[in-house]
């Protein structure tokens, strides 16, 4: 009786040792009793409770994570997010890194250092901003930066999708960003989901921001704090989930709106099976998703034997 | 056999030995030399082409001593003072440079002589002669007037009163020879006899230190060269750290088999003497040089140069190991990006005491940021401001002017919520052209999506309607 039990933990163990090599996140549906001490640290909480929950306790503390918007127009919101999820990770001195082509700052808009500190808190001393004209050298950059242990995080911004922008490409994003030991945000502006290394995915769209407070109550009509629609297109442990977050620059963190609609919105976390066989109908659902039709381009699609790497990578276990 | 205009007529400027056999002149009309001889080719002179052949001569003979300057339009003057024995002694030196340029394509006249004057008269007047010091005077005597370098003016004149040779004018009393002929004969003479100092300015600055090595094989490949440039870094290691000092910038010269010099200067935001680094820093630059750089039949000399140095005190190591990370990797990270793709590649935001929008902050080269400035400066920037400005506003299209509505890049925004205005004057205390105010509105269209417009207050003397632009985009 013994006997398995301690078997399964060996399993359980050298598998946790596998995802670390991998870099992919511990595991979280195949145990739920280790996941607590074996992956907390790495994580990087979004300060909203239920998305953390289904993120399993937040984004990768290290490594890669993308962050998509579905339009060029909608580039402030999915910056502001990627912004508010450097600014957590770097906190009030961290140094972090902005490199992006000169084709997105000039679509996009150029960084513009005092609205990050008044709205992100990320102080003008604290910014690094890499521009290049070439896309490979933009990449360059960013491999270089994001093997530097001393930056607190690295947001590479590049606009649709690039052929140079591969599965190897960001497989060695994310190792380089794991061996410094910090997070890499790819924000990819008007981008599809396409298949990359990244173990997390979340696309970003604009919501109508929060009303100022004031002594009597929110003020009608006002513009507050910027308000974020938050879904999860891929991950290892999440089901498809949207959330409607707003950006608390004081507690920096995000606060998480009108739960009751967003409740009904997200679908319940799949449950961990006894036997590791994925019976949960929540989660034949997730599998079964298929790449998205207009999902890059045909030559984007990887060989046969990569194909595991594409969105869910649920059945390569 | 080159032809040049003088007075308004073709006349020949410079001719090869073949032209030369024929009795032809330098001087000699066009018109005449084609009468006599119909066959010769002719060839415009073409100076500026003759000066940049001179110019990467030049360069080449960097690899005989630093101090390399230009004669006139057709000579140099190399000051190879404690630069001989390198190379087996002064003949050594000028059948090395001789049959190195003789193996170019080049004709050329050298002479070697303990001052510069004696040396050029015994280069155009003597062909390849070492003068030993103190024989100055016995090499110059018997030749003509030019080979104290004189103008052709006072040779004349000199000539008129019947002095003929250099020997026939240094034993006239220099008194009258002063007064007739200015200052200038005697002190040439003084100068090519070594009475008087002549101050030769090089071309290039010499830099403070330099390592080089000498290849009996050439090589051409990158990877060799970096090699190489390790070897090199460790000597000048040695040599900057005796004198407490590390290089901020450093060059490498490539001397090509057949006479090209190629420079490749990298900078370093610190001073640095660490091989390591200074070969990293070299791999950017040669991995983004690659294709400008033609190996060609390969390079037979190396040489690195610390071209600025500063003071740079060694730290005392960890026993424990290496310190942690700090902000020196992101110094280096800084240099290599750079040194491949450029300054105004990575750059720091510098916060600007100004209400403008775009003049509130500077972007500056990573190396030009004052290391006191970084970290956690206390700044205060005005409230409300969007977090991607753009570089240029781009006009936007009011649709039903009331409402803020307006149309931006073909799509039409539906503003639901505005704010503002907030003016913005323009600096009329630096700007002297007249700019108009700004009314700025922060808007939320009904996808949520928020942006920064302006009005521009049209000036009282233009009768026009305000423009609407917009400036930027809110998280």
């Amino acid at each position: 009786m013994a006997k398995p039990a301690m078997a399964r933990d060996a399993v359980r163990v050298l598998r946790h040792q596998i995802a670390k090599m991998e870099g992919r996140l511990a595991e979280r549906l195949q145990s739920s009793d280790t996941c607590g001490t074996g992956s907390s640290a790495a994580l990087l909480a979004t300060g909203a409770p239920r998305l953390d929950a289904t993120l399993g306790g937040g984004l990768p503390a290290a490594g890669l994570t993308e962050i998509h918007s579905a339009i060029t127009r909608d580039a402030g919101a999915a910056t502001g997010f990627a912004l508010a999820m450097m600014s957590r990770a770097a906190g009030e001195n961290g140094l972090v890194a902005w490199i992006g082509t000169g084709e997105i700052f000039r679509e996009a808009g150029h960084p513009y250092a005092p609205g990050l500190a008044e709205r992100f808190g990320i102080l003008p001393g604290t910014l690094l901003l890499g521009e290049t004209e070439k896309l490979a050298d933009v990449l360059w950059i960013a491999e270089e930066a994001a093997a530097l242990g001393r930056l607190a995080g690295i947001l590479l911004e590049l606009r649709g999708s690039p052929s140079l922008l591969d599965l190897k490409t960001t497989q060695r994003l994310h190792r380089r960003a794991l061996s410094g030991n910090h997070p890499l945000f790819l924000l990819r502006q008007a981008s599809p989901s396409e298949p990359t290394a990244a173990p997390v995915r979340l696309m970003v769209a604009p919501i109508a921001a929060g009303s100022r407070l004031t002594l009597r109550g929110p003020l009608y009509g006002s513009i507050g704090p910027p308000g974020f629609r938050v879904s999860v297109d891929k991950s290892r442990v999440s089901p498809p989930a949207t959330f409607n977050l707003e950006w608390n620059l004081q507690t920096r963190s995000f606060e998480e709106r009108d739960h009751v609609s967003a409740a009904t919105d997200s679908v319940a976390l799949a449950a961990a099976t006894a036997d590791g066989s994925h019976s949960s109908p929540a989660f034949r659902e997730v599998v079964a998703l298929a790449p998205s039709p207009g999902g890059g381009a045909p030559g984007g699609q990887p060989p046969g034997e990569q194909h595991p790497a594409h969105r869910r990578a649920r059945h390569r276990r | 056999m080159v032809s040049r205009r003088e007075n308004n007529t073709q006349r020949i400027a410079a001719l090869d030995t073949g032209a030369e056999t024929l009795g032809l002149k330098p001087g000699m009309g066009i018109a005449d030399a084609r009468a006599m001889h119909p066959s010769i080719e002719v060839v415009e002179a073409d100076p500026e082409a003759d000066r940049r052949l001179l110019e990467s001569l030049a360069d080449w003979c960097d690899r005989y001593t630093p101090l390399v300057a230009l004669d006139g339009a057709d000579g140099l003057i190399l000051d190879i003072t404690g630069c001989s024995h390198l190379f087996g002694g002064e003949r050594a030196l000028l059948d090395d440079l001789l049959s190195r340029l003789f193996h170019q394509g080049l004709e050329a006249r050298a002479g070697l002589a303990s001052t510069a004057g004696a040396a050029w008269a015994a280069a155009r007047f003597h062909g390849s002669q070492v003068v030993a010091a103190g024989q100055e005077a016995a090499l110059i005597e018997p030749l003509p007037l030019a080979s104290l370098r004189l103008e052709r003016e006072t040779c004349a004149g000199l000539e008129s009163v019947g002095l003929h040779t250099a020997g026939a004018v240094m034993q006239v009393a220099r008194a009258p020879l002063v007064r007739r002929f200015g200052k200038k004969v005697v002190r040439r003479i003084d100068q090519a006899l070594g009475h008087v100092e002549e101050a030769i300015s090089p071309r290039l600055p010499v830099p403070a230190f330099s390592v080089e090595r000498q290849l009996s094989e050439p090589v051409s490949l990158t990877g060799d060269i970096e090699k190489l440039l390790l070897l090199l870094a460790k000597g000048l290691k040695d040599d900057l750290e005796q004198r407490g000092k590390g290089a901020e910038r450093l060059q490498l010269l490539l001397f090509r088999v057949d006479g090209a010099v190629s420079r490749i200067t990298v900078g370093a935001s610190r001073p640095l003497r660490d091989p390591a680094i200074i070969g990293k820093l070299f791999h950017e630059r040669l991995s983004a040089l690659q294709d400008d750089i033609d190996a060609g039949y390969g390079f037979d000399l190396v040489r690195l140069s610390a071209l600025e140095v500063s003071g740079l005190d060694a730290v005392q190591s960890d026993l424990v190991g290496p310190q942690a990370p700090s902000e020196e990797d992101v110094a280096l990270f800084a240099d290599r990006v750079r040194a491949r793709l450029g300054a105004e590649s990575l750059l720091r935001p510098v916060p600007v005491a100004s209400h403008i929008p775009e003049g509130a902050v500077r972007l500056a080269p990573f190396a030009e940021v004052p290391a006191a400035g970084r970290g956690s400066a206390a700044v205060s920037f005005v409230r409300e401001r969007p977090i991607r400005l753009l570089r240029h506003p781009d006009p936007v299209e009011m649709v039903a002017p009331p409402a803020l509505n307006f149309r931006w890049r073909r799509a039409v925004h539906h503003v639901v919520r505005a704010e503002g205005p907030e003016r913005i004057a323009p600096e009329w205390w630096r700007d002297e052209t007249a700019t108009p105010t700004r009314d700025y509105f922060r808007v939320e269209d009904e996808d949520g999506r928020r942006y920064w417009l302006f009005r521009e207050i049209p000036l009282p003397a233009v009768e026009r309607s305000s423009r609407w632009f917009i400036h930027g985009l809110f998280a």
